[in-house]
């Protein structure tokens, strides 16, 4: 498992988990993140149950167990928290963000001790020693109850499912060439994301909004005006199509 | 006899599927008493030392199907801890090898809290677990004394069946055939449970 320091100043730093060579060949790679303030933590979509001891072990590098005091889980997806049964023995008094709408589904994955913190379908803020952290509505994207999360100040979107590519574990860790990137996009974004109006309504948000990287669960990260190109790109697609790619 | 799951919360299970296939032998066992129990009372006086063991026919029955209930709602239990011991050894292994991941980090001191934590709750498990383990054991073993009777109980009605005259002696004995094959069936399952109890042991 591979650590990057995507931004860092005096009030808090964003990191990137992933790359994982050492991961079994017959599960999707997965790129995980996390906001370290002051005195907590956020760990956002920490992933598989396969991935707990070499997430745990990459995490405990940077901050000591108990400053990990916030989990964020953007859907219910298995590749996103099948983990947490073992957070939770590890992690008891933290708190889980995740869509009110799949609580008791993600119960399911084993949760006698963390707190679930369920998000409304507007979208609500979590401020960690002054640092706003914002969940924005991302439904339908492809999850039917499913959130983003935006750092103004760092001018980060982590994008989950969306801007995801399926990539060999050795990929770049940004995005280069944009145009060979949209190829590999095109069939995950066509076959999971399920909503025209969801994904336009999604991309008329998130043009207002400051965004300086995008970072999703899988694959190369946006930088700058490739943002804005993926956007345009995402835009013109039709999704919820049946392709085999 | 099947052979001996190596997955201790598999035998759990089993154990509580044939307990409650005793059940089920044990409710027919029950019918077999009503029906004595009207051959009796049509073989009239010949047959009256016949009635008081029908009495006994469905104490056995009770017994037997309570007794089940009970095991059963014990597996249950020991089932549900068992889940959890999994769970809770599942951990103390990720947490071993994140140990053996992550040795040089500045932070691996701060992960002895969350590992002592679930050490104590694995110990907890560990304890509860084996003293379900021998409520169960003891439970079985007493539901096994009981159907001891039960050939006592056979002999004794065989013998009354013998004076009931030859026109019910036959649907006496009947009986008694039904109360010995019941009561050997259930002890079967009761022997195979005991040996899956004894598995489980050794964990
Ligand atoms: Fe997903
Ligand atoms: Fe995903």
């Amino acid at each position: 498992m591979k650590t990057h320091k995507l931004f860092e100043c005096p009030s808090h730093t964003w990191l990137m988990f992933g790359r994982d060579d050492e991961k079994p060949e017959a599960i999707i790679d997965t790129n995980q993140y996390m906001v370290v303030t002051k005195n907590n933590s956020l760990l956002m979509d920490p992933g598989g149950i396969e991935l707990f001891s070499a997430m745990l072990a990459a995490v405990i590098k940077q901050v000591p167990a108990n400053k990990i005091t916030h989990l964020f889980a953007s859907h219910q997806d298995p590749d996103i928290i099948s983990s947490l049964g073992l957070w939770d023995q590890a992690l008891p008094s933290a708190t889980l963000h995740s869509p009110w709408l799949w609580e008791s589904f993600i119960r399911h994955f084993g949760m006698n001790n963390i707190n679930y913190s369920a998000i409304p379908d507007e979208g609500n803020t979590l401020k960690l020693d002054g640092v706003s952290l914002e969940f924005i509505p991302a439904h339908y994207l492809h999850s039917s109850g499913n959130f983003n999360v935006y750092d103004p100040e760092a001018k980060i979107l982590m994008s989950g499912d969306i801007g995801a590519a399926m990539e060999p574990v050795d990929a770049p860790l940004f995005v280069e060439d944009f145009d060979e990137h949209a190829k590999k996009m095109r069939m995950f974004h066509q076959r999971w994301m399920p909503s025209n109006e969801a994904k336009n309504d999604w991309v008329r948000r998130v043009r207002k909004l400051d965004v300086e990287m995008m970072c999703p669960q899988h694959g190369r990260i946006f930088k700058g005006d490739d943002v804005k190109r993926f956007l345009d790109w995402f835009e013109n697609l039709e999704v919820g199509v049946l392709n085999k790619g | 006899m099947t052979d001996l799951s190596q997955n201790y919360f598999v035998s759990v299970a089993e154990i509580a599927a044939k307990l409650d296939q005793a059940t089920t032998i044990a409710q027919k066992l029950s019918l077999t008493a009503s029906n004595a129990r009207a051959v009796a009372l049509r073989a009239g006086e010949r047959a009256a030392g016949f009635r008081p063991l029908t009495d006994f026919i469905d104490r056995l029955a009770e017994i037997t199907i309570s007794s089940s209930k009970k095991i059963n709602q014990m597996a249950a239990t020991l089932s549900q801890t068992s889940a959890e011991k999994v769970r809770a050894d599942g951990a103390i292994k990720h947490f071993n090898s994140v140990y053996k991941i992550a040795n040089e980090s500045p932070y691996i001191d701060s992960l002895d809290e969350v590992y002592e934590r679930c050490k104590s709750e694995q110990d907890r498990l560990e304890k509860t677990y084996r003293r379900q383990i021998e409520q169960l054991s003891e439970e079985l073993e007493t539901l096994s004394s009981e159907l001891r009777n039960a050939v006592i109980l056979a002999t004794l009605s065989r013998v009354e069946a013998s004076q009931a005259g030859s026109q019910y002696q036959d649907a006496l004995i009947n009986v008694a055939d039904n109360v010995e094959g019941a009561a050997g069936k259930i002890k079967n399952h009761i022997k195979y449970s005991q040996q899956m109890v004894s598995t489980l042991e050794e964990y």
